[in-house]
């Protein structure tokens, strides 16, 4: 290209920027609202422009769905990155904090977390995100009628899916448990309950650089899992079946069709399960089972705000976020768990909602989603990094592959995608 | 040679032949000016960003690396697949659509219902890719008391409802895809075939056949060798670079677990960099661009060996030749029929309601319009429709002038880069002129792809027209844009078909909305992909939405498809 040509084309890019900015400022109008990127589509983002227009200042919410990352990096190379962001990931605030997009954020006198999840959110000392949104990731749902009394523990668990396994083979009755094992994310949330009640001591350090895949708290895990995964007939339609359901035709098989019995899901569960529901009866809950009776570990994830380092108005959104009574809207419509301890439980709506705010408060042992800390590619996503493994031991051991030589490949696995993502041994 | 985009696609219309008589290139050479636009664009959003993803291969933060991205990437688990899958696309899907484009387009020539099976044939043509991917994820449903396909391959082969074979499971996923994709493209080839037997003058065959010729020889010697052999050529590449497409499908059709299995180099870039430029995706995205211009130059190859074709105009009404053999008649029947059943499926589901479509087969509960009663009292898929209408439409306009402004002064231009490739570049452009993830960005990474393709259809539409007309238009226009309205006005085939593919494009796409969209700039494509989150649950909303997503597409093709075959498609067989 000659200098010329690249002059016009400077020219003509600036010109072109020029008419875009008058093109923005024409439509946002005269007083500037403060700009908020959000995960959250359709009811949900509904419910949360709700919360925010209880903010003394305009809010303008903006839905970047689950590609928030990719929309941040392009908003960031252009220099338009919003004030506030709500992301789905602990991993991805201490990495924009590392990158210096972001800036420090305060909470409200009103703030309290379980221990253990403020600190995802900090770097290099400083506090760069709050907690704003909590899932209950440690729940096995079912229809009262068709369970009449709930596994105490994971033998029992084991127990009665063999059982049911058996009937289900011979006279075509329900299978024991419906998996949407065709979405990634459903097997790593079994796997990280399992692992959290097998090494609750070792389950933090896998998220750590120096994480060791192929040690035995892993194996250990995954052996228990394969326990009950190879049971015969333990899921719909067998094991590869499985990997082609997603998670909300799961839903659908134990609620409306009645084809398994029980499956395990977070608490956003009941909402998938509404319109599906067929008659009075609601599916209710009990907690993931571990080794002892009276439950095991509780896995919890989240979203966070951040505010971004040139934000207007963004750390004070931020720190209202925090305060107990800014949800409020939400917690009436149903749908949302707090993180924040010091959110009323008469605030919630229903029975179910103030039994898991109990259980957030009196934990046990809490750990936080473990594939939302892992770095890089490795955190996974359809047909990549953690999900993908995990889908292929599924498939090894439903399809008759010996347990040890599942887990040998697996872990083998799982410490190559931690060293190709820049941590583990 | 020269590479355009055809429906979308990158593909090759010949212009390799020899020099026409009579061509006039209007104002050759004096407008320079007139190109600036076209060349800002593509030197902006094209030709830089592919620089830059070749250099990003063989460095890591500006330092040189070497081949090193490269051996990593392709000694990644899978690599290995994923080209070899990749190559097989090309090589397998074009011959079958080739092959039964050609079969069908002598069937139903001639014959009184070949013209209807022709319009049943054109209508997948139009349909976004994603809800082709919607329309058959619902035939092979794994569940075969929802899948139509499961269904019958399950009685086919006899096994029992717990036993249903898996077509989108790991050993026929790719299958299942292929014909999903050979059901959208076989028109285009008909289309193509139709427009090239029409062109090959009867007299060719009574001469052969006063000879004593044969029908071998009739089909070998007044059919093959002059025209034929070269539109094999043209389709045939036309498909094999339209493969490049199957990412659309892909993200659509295959649940996570068996994305693997599926994946092609298109997808595998997109994993490995998603809207940024890494260098293993950058490696990767350069071994694909060599190997679609080796393909093409090869594709080239053969073209440039076929005769000089007939003109078309020189073509007669076809004299009164027997209509063709019963069977094949009866094969464009079924065909017909065949290709029907899709769409009837997408039908179908789209009337019942979100429980109903979720929980049993379509033709186990009665049709109702819950999920278009849901759709069209609420404000989402409206909202979608009219962003992407006013997209399409201001792309369309723009590309239109930009290109008609390049037509009348340009030599030929070549683009063929799969805008994977140059994602994280392009995004950089457009930060640059602040619009990354806006309206503004996404039409103009949309004007730059497809101002290539329209200033090729429309420069050989100009260079068709007799001298006299162009100087008429020349010196009759006082302003250069006077001149253009007069030209135009001389090639309203060429304009309507470059306004309707190019609209038609903007409409259909996913990749261009996915990569370079953002809130406020959702387009259709990425709206109805998102929404295959949760396939099972949301089916009857989904195949709603696409129903409705696809209307103005299917008819927008199908008024103008003379149009399309005048202006574009002869072009493409010359």
């Amino acid at each position: 290209m000659t200098p010329a040509a690249r002059v016009s084309r400077r020219t003509l890019l600036r010109a072109a920027a020029t008419g875009a900015t008058a093109l923005a400022a024409g439509c946002s109008g005269g007083t500037r609202s403060v700009q908020v990127a959000v995960v959250w589509s359709t009811s949900e983002l509904d419910r949360f422009r709700e919360v925010v227009a209880g903010y003394p200042a305009p809010v303008q919410v903006i839905s970047a769905g689950n590609d928030i990352d990719a929309f941040l990096r392009a908003r960031h190379l252009a220099g338009t990155s919003p004030d506030v962001a709500i992301l789905p990931r602990p991993g991805l605030v201490t990495e924009y904090a590392q990158r210096g997009w972001l800036s420090p954020v305060r909470a409200s006198t009103e703030y309290a977390v379980p221990a253990g999840l403020g600190e995802l959110l900090t770097a290099q000392g400083q506090r760069y995100g709050v907690w704003v949104k909590a899932a209950h990731k440690s729940l096995v749902w079912h229809l009262p009628s068709m369970l009449p009394v709930q596994p105490a523990n994971w033998d029992a668990l084991v127990r009665r899916t063999r059982e049911l396994g058996a009937l289900a083979r011979c006279d075509g009755g329900p299978a024991p448990l419906a998996i949407g094992a065709a979405d990634g994310w459903v097997l790593t949330d079994w796997f990280e309950n399992v692992l959290a009640d097998v090494a609750p001591e070792s389950y933090n350090a896998l998220a750590r650089p120096d994480a060791d895949w192929q040690g035995r708290p892993v194996r250990e895990a995954l052996d228990r899992l394969a326990g009950l995964w190879s049971i015969n007939g333990a899921f719909v339609g067998g094991g590869r079946r499985a990997l082609l359901t997603q998670y909300e035709e799961s839903v659908i098989q134990v609620v409306h069709t009645k084809r398994a019995v029980m499956l395990v899901g977070a608490d956003f569960t009941a909402d998938v399960a509404d319109p599906f529901q067929r008659g009075p009866e609601a599916p209710v809950t009990f907690r993931f089972p571990g080794a002892q009776p009276g439950g095991g570990p509780l896995i919890v994830g989240g979203d966070a705000a951040v505010a971004f380092a040139d934000a207007r108005g963004g750390v004070e959104l931020v720190e209202w976020l925090t305060r107990a009574d800014s949800f409020q809207p939400w917690l009436r419509d149903g749908g949302y768990l707090s993180p924040n301890t010091n959110v009323a439980i008469g605030s919630y709506r229903d029975r179910v909602g103030q039994g898991l705010a109990e259980e957030m408060r009196t934990p046990g042992t809490l750990r936080f989603d473990l594939s939302d800390q892992l770095p890089g590619a490795f955190t996974g996503s359809d047909g990549v990094g953690i999900w993908r493994i995990m889908q292929g031991f599924f498939a090894d051991v439903t399809d008759g592959v010996r347990a040890s030589e599942a887990i040998r490949r697996a872990t083998g696995l799982l410490a190559a995608a931690a060293r190709n993502a820049g941590g583990g041994r | 040679m020269s590479q355009v985009r055809v429906l979308g696609e990158l593909a090759v219309l010949d212009d390799v032949g020899p020099a026409r008589r009579g061509r006039a290139y209007p104002a050759a050479g004096a407008t320079s000016a007139l190109l600036l636009p076209a060349a800002v664009l593509l030197g902006g959003l094209v030709l830089w960003p592919v620089l830059r993803t070749m250099h990003a291969s063989v460095t890591t933060d500006g330092r040189w690396v070497g081949p090193a991205h490269f051996q990593t990437a392709l000694a990644a688990p899978g690599t290995g697949a994923v080209v070899g899958r990749t190559v097989l696309w090309a090589l397998l899907v074009p011959a079958v659509v080739t092959a039964l484009g050609y079969l069908l387009a002598a069937a139903s020539r001639r014959s009184q219902e070949g013209g209807l099976v022709r319009l049943i044939l054109l209508v997948p043509v139009a349909l976004p890719l994603v809800v082709t991917g919607v329309t058959f994820r619902l035939m092979y449903d794994p569940d075969p008391s929802r899948g139509l396909a499961t269904l019958v391959a399950t009685r086919l082969a006899g096994r029992s409802v717990e036993d249903a074979p898996q077509l989108l499971g790991p050993g026929m996923v790719t299958v299942a895809l292929m014909s999903a994709f050979v059901w959208a493209w076989v028109g285009l080839a008909v289309l193509v075939f139709r427009s090239a037997l029409d062109a090959v003058p009867p007299s060719l065959a009574d001469a052969v056949r006063a000879y004593g010729g044969t029908r071998r020889h009739v089909l070998w010697d007044a059919q093959w060798r002059p025209l034929l052999l070269r539109t094999t050529a043209v389709v045939f590449a036309l498909v094999a670079v339209g493969t490049s497409r199957t990412f659309d499908l892909i993200l659509v059709m295959t649940p996570g677990s068996v994305r693997d299995e599926a994946s092609v180099l298109a997808l595998r870039i997109w994993q490995t960099s998603g809207g940024t430029t890494t260098g293993e995706g950058a490696a990767l995205g350069v071994v694909w661009l060599v190997a679609v211009i080796g393909g093409i130059m090869v594709a080239a190859l053969f073209v440039r060996q076929a005769w000089p074709p007939p003109r078309v105009e020189a073509a007669p009404e076809p004299a009164p030749v027997a209509p063709p053999r019963r069977v094949f008649r009866l094969l464009a029947a079924g065909a017909a029929i065949a290709w029907l059943v899709p769409l009837a499926v997408l039908v179908a589901t789209s009337a019942h309601g979100r429980v109903d479509a979720a929980a049993r087969g379509w033709w186990s509960a009665p049709p109702n319009g819950e999920s278009y009663r849901d759709l069209v009292t609420g404000t989402e898929l409206w909202r979608t429709l009219g962003f992407t209408l006013l997209l399409a439409t201001a792309v369309t306009a723009t590309v239109l002038v930009v290109a008609l402004l390049a037509a009348s002064s340009s030599s030929p231009v070549a683009c063929v880069v799969p805008i994977q490739v140059i994602a994280g570049p392009v995004n950089e452009v457009l930060g640059l002129v602040l619009s990354s993830g806006t309206a503004q960005g996404l039409a103009l990474v949309h004007i730059a792809l497809g101002v290539p393709f329209a200033v090729l259809v429309l420069r050989n539409a100009f260079a068709d027209l007799p001298v006299e007309q162009v100087r008429d238009a020349r010196l009759g226009g006082r302003r250069w844009w006077h001149t253009l309205r007069r030209l135009a006005r001389h090639n309203l085939s060429a304009v309507v078909a470059v306004s309707v593919l190019e609209f038609v494009q903007v409409w259909n796409d996913l990749v261009v909305g996915r990569l370079f969209g953002g809130p406020g700039s959702s387009p259709l494509g990425p709206f109805l992909a998102e929404q295959t989150r949760s396939f099972v649950s949301n089916s009857g909303a989904l195949a709603a939405s696409s129903v409705l997503a696809s209307v103005l597409p299917v008819v927008l093709v199908v008024l103008s498809r003379r149009h399309l075959v005048a202006g574009l498609v002869s072009g493409g067989v010359r």
